[in-house]
């Protein structure tokens, strides 16, 4: 594979450069003036109930709110959703219950490629940081395993410390060092589409579930 | 085959086009409720048009920054003159790696170098994995809206699509069930694909990152699992910093289909990291695509469109367009943003798109980048008029028709002339001498006095005759 | 302050009432005014088929004679949003004239002068906001922005007649599809959006529209005309015709129709006090 890349960088060096050039230069060529200073949006305001904001916007993409109160989210979760009964299960980090034996099983825990993931039935992350004016949870994939489990698991759990709440992407990005970081994602819900006339389907490619977790330490 | 014809056999289906036009207000008015949540939309859309403004003024500077970070971090960066080269690229790049199996995300730009065609004649398949792509993709047409590629469909047509070419039991029309087959079919893609394509929805320039942003994330499912990742990017869609991401991101979503984000909303830098040995490294490639965007840049008049976020607002927003639909302007962006876009591209072949328009500039108060569409769709009328492109007889009609109103003995002579020939004609005549308004217009009654005729007649009159 | 009158040209030739009811109505707001007999046309028939240097030319003379004074006012927001807009760039010598052009209903709500209506209107309105009026001059809020809100001048002169109820829309500014050429060029889209805000009146119980423009009103009453084949509802009326009406004396609608005018709808009590 190193020997076609070769190929290509070596065939493509010469065309490349008069391609890069040649579009560069038309560019310059063009260039408008610099416009006046751009106005810009500052640092958002934290609404005064930032979890019945993220409640909503999390309820409008699809996803589900869920607060915990202590370390015990599992016990959150409701009746209706069993993790126990789940055989594939994906946790991003070893402890992500105290004393609970949820940790990565099946194939969550003994794939060694991505594609292996495939069968998994629920995938648990942590993310660093939500944003409260759009539900959005600001996650950095510690392995490519884990980002292709996200994908791939039929539910999704998203664990976000509730004191790691910013108010609007604004304040989101100011945070981010996009610079330092391979891949990361917003992810605001489950996978969905409305291209069959509009009509809302959760589930089109990925997760068809996604709990956004409120965890206090 | 234009414009006009296509959308007056669009209108014919009555049913159809109220049906149409339903839809997509009903997009419209999500917009219009997620626009109300924001306090500061107007100022998160003075700052993204200011930024869009700024690095279109600086678009070699931040390119080279871009290149210099991306291959830093990895990547391999291209660059396309146009269509043809950026097809050749994606191509070669793929024989090479020996990728038979190819899965592609949204990307208008894809779609307009016309990649698809190029790589099935390599033997190439390549399979959309939108699911609006997918259908369009399926009944071999062009989607019809950027953002709702099926709009078009009614759930039937789906159904008997997918009982056609997914064995899906005929009959079934549940948007939940159709989805359910066509994620077993595409997820079982992603899982064979050899090579994933994207487009890019933003580029940073101070990481070499990109954004590219879906719904469905197929995106990620097309770059996480292969090791081949091809993201192509128009050369207006890049930004300076992480920063600026912000305002785009907090207005995309609201503005194309009334969400406050998109699921998926997945930053670059890089190719993946590989999970182990086997396999080929990861790679990432990054084709930078011109195809007409430096011309539009040195346009003054028109480079503003460049701002564009491809939102798909004005689509939905343009009431011509929701009611002749995305076919109808027979390019690959329809709608107000493509009738500005398509005659930079083609004069010719598109003079009639800046015409298919009544001026009422909803578009440009929906655009969250404050592109003046409307504004721009009239300056290309006088563009193409002098470029030649309107037809001679129609610009010798209007120049008799500037005479007249220009000549203030010669408009009285006229008019007085014409309102007494038309006063006595049969109203059949004067239906046929009005031409396409008679269709489904009654012609406007015609006074025997003009308002000049009253005035004269009320000057003339006695102040006791006078009435205020 | 010295105020001229411009009527265009279709208002001239096909709706001569509106003219005369501008004219009267700056009087009752105690203007002189003057009637511009010379200009003609403001030029946007040509301008919108893309005949810029015709337009401008048009324009150009409308410039010289609307020269010197104060305040022009015209019945019609294309007119003046098409002066305001374009004219500086077809001449820059009569940039400071076209500042001065100012559309009827703006004119007479920011002058204030017009006495309380004196007589009622008892109708059910449906006013159609017209797209220039709307996004080019700024007069009223587009329902696309969140800007702080604006008063429409229109409705506010509507708002202060007794007994007149203004209807609710469900697209309050969705456009009617006159356009210009576009009405004819795209005749089959033009006419089916027409029909649409039709529907959309009838529905908010109009029996009357209204508008500052002349042009969507024929375009309106034409399809409605022709749908019901000669029956004609709901009736259309320029915004000043109202105002005169309401303003000038009871029954100057009648005193000023000519043949070609359609009677009001009988009077009808507003028993549901939407305004």
């Amino acid at each position: 594979m190193n020997d076609a890349n070769d190929a290509i960088l070596g065939a493509r060096d010469a065309a490349a450069s008069t391609a890069r050039d040649a579009i560069l230069g038309a560019l310059e060529a063009a260039a408008p003036p610099a416009p006046d200073a751009i106005p810009r949006v500052g640092a958002g305001e934290m609404p005064a109930d930032p979890t019945g904001v993220l409640r909503e916007r999390l309820d409008q993409n699809g996803g589900t709110l869920v607060e915990a109160d202590g370390a015990d989210w599992l016990a959150c979760l409701g009746d209706a959703f069993d993790v126990g009964s789940f055989t594939n299960v994906y946790c991003a980090q070893g402890d992500m219950v105290a004393g609970s034996d949820l940790g990565s099983r099946g194939v969550g825990a003994t794939a060694l490629d991505v594609h292996a993931l495939a069968p998994l039935d629920l995938c648990v992350l942590r993310a660093q940081f939500a944003v409260v004016e759009n539900g959005a949870a600001w996650h950095v994939p510690a392995s490519p395993l884990e980002r292709a489990a996200a994908l791939l698991a039929q539910h999704l759990i998203v664990l976000v410390d509730a004191s790691a709440l910013v108010p609007t992407l604004h304040d989101a990005y100011a945070g981010i060092d996009l610079g330092g970081t391979g891949f990361g994602w917003f992810l605001c819900g489950p996978s969905k589409t409305a291209d069959i006339e509009q009509a809302l389907v959760l589930g089109a490619h990925g997760p068809c579930s996604m709990r956004l977790v409120l965890t206090s330490s | 085959m234009g414009h006009v014809s296509r959308a007056t056999a669009f209108v014919a289906e009555a049913d159809r086009t109220t049906w149409h036009d339903q839809v997509l207000w009903f997009v419209r008015a999500k917009r219009d409720a997620a626009a109300d949540s924001v306090p500061e939309w107007e100022s998160l859309r003075d700052e993204a048009a200011g930024v869009k403004r700024d690095a279109l003024s600086r678009l070699p500077a931040l390119w080279r920054e871009f290149e210099t970070r991306a291959t830093e971090a990895g990547a391999v960066v291209h660059w396309a003159r146009d269509a043809a080269e950026h097809n050749r690229i994606v191509g070669q790049l793929l024989e090479h790696h020996g990728a038979q199996r190819v899965v592609k995300s949204k990307s208008m730009l894809t779609e307009e170098c016309g990649l698809n065609p190029h790589l099935e004649t390599k033997g190439i398949e390549v399979v959309d994995t939108d699911l609006g792509e997918r259908i369009v993709q399926l009944r071999n047409e062009p989607p019809s809206h950027i953002i709702m590629p099926a709009i078009h469909l009614k759930r039937g047509e789906i159904g008997e699509l997918f009982h056609a070419e997914m064995e899906a039991p005929e009959g079934l029309e549940d948007p939940d069930a159709l989805t359910a087959i066509a994620r077993e079919d595409l997820r079982a893609r992603f899982l064979a694909a050899d090579a994933g394509i994207t487009g890019v929805n933003f580029a940073v320039a101070e990481s070499g990152s990109f954004v590219v942003v879906t719904n469905e994330g197929n995106a990620d499912l097309g770059t996480a699992l292969p090791r081949l990742h091809i993201a192509c990017v128009g050369l207006e869609k890049i930004v300076p910093r992480a920063q600026d991401l912000a305002p785009f991101l907090r207005l995309l979503a609201r503005s194309a289909t009334g969400q406050p984000i998109s699921t998926y909303t997945s930053h670059f830098r890089g190719p993946r990291a590989a999970e182990n040995d086997d396999g080929p490294t990861p790679e990432q490639h990054i084709v930078i695509v011109d195809n007409g965007r430096s011309r539009l840049l040195a346009e003054p008049a028109f480079r503003e469109a460049l701002a564009c976020i491809r939102c798909g607002a004005c689509l939905n927003t343009c009431p011509v367009y929701r009611r002749s639909g995305g076919h109808s302007y027979g390019t690959t962006v329809p709608g107000p943003i493509g009738s500005v876009l398509a005659p930079s591209r083609d004069p010719a072949r598109h003079a009639e798109l800046p015409h298919a328009c009544s001026l009422c500039g909803s578009c440009s108060d929906i655009c969250p980048v404050k592109v003046p569409l409307h504004h721009q769709l009239l300056t290309w009328r006088s563009h193409l008029a002098e470029g030649g492109h309107h037809a001679r007889r129609r610009r010798l009609a209007f120049g008799l028709a500037a005479r007249v109103l220009g000549d203030r003995a010669l408009y009285g002579f006229a008019t007085r002339a014409g309102r007494a020939i038309a006063r006595r004609l049969p109203s059949r005549w004067l239906d046929a001498l009005g031409g396409a308004w008679s269709r489904s217009r009654a012609m406007p009654p015609i006074p025997a006095k003009s308002f000049r005729d009253q005035l004269r007649v009320r000057e003339e009159a006695t102040p006791e005759e006078r009435q205020p | 302050m010295s105020v001229a009158l411009f009527v265009p040209c279709y208002v001239d030739q096909l709706r001569p009432r509106v003219g005369l009811a501008a004219l009267d109505l700056v009087r009752a707001a105690g203007h002189a005014v003057e009637f511009l007999d010379e200009a003609v046309c403001c030029g946007q028939p040509c301008l919108t088929a893309g005949e810029d240097g015709r337009a401008a030319a048009l324009g150009r003379r409308f410039g010289e004679l609307a020269t010197g004074f104060d305040t022009i006012v015209t019945p019609s927001g294309s007119c003046a949003a098409t002066l305001r807009s374009h004219l500086p760039r077809w001449s820059p010598a009569s940039a400071g004239t076209a500042e001065r052009v100012v559309e009827l209903t703006a004119f007479l709500e920011s002058d204030g002068s017009l006495p309380p209506p004196r007589n009622g209107f008892p109708h059910r309105v449906g006013l159609h906001a017209s797209c220039h009026a709307l996004r080019e001059l700024r007069q009223g809020s587009p329902s696309e922005t969140r800007e702080p809100p604006r008063e429409d001048p229109a409705a506010a002169l509507l708002r202060r007649i007794p007994d007149l109820a203004l209807v609710d829309l469900t697209r309050r500014d969705e456009c009617c599809g006159f356009g210009g050429v576009f009405s004819v060029e795209e005749e089959a889209v033009s006419s089916r959006m027409g029909r649409d805000r039709l529907a959309d009146h009838r529905r908010g119980g109009a029996d009357l529209i209204a508008s500052t423009d002349v042009s969507c009103l024929l375009h309106l009453e034409g399809l409605a005309r022709h749908d019901a084949h000669g029956g004609g509802s709901p009736t259309v009326l320029h915004v000043a015709e109202i105002l005169a009406e309401a303003q000038l004396g009871a029954g100057w609608l009648d005193r000023h129709a000519d043949e070609t005018s359609i009677p009001l709808p009988s009077n009808r009590r507003v028993t549901d006090g939407a305004r």
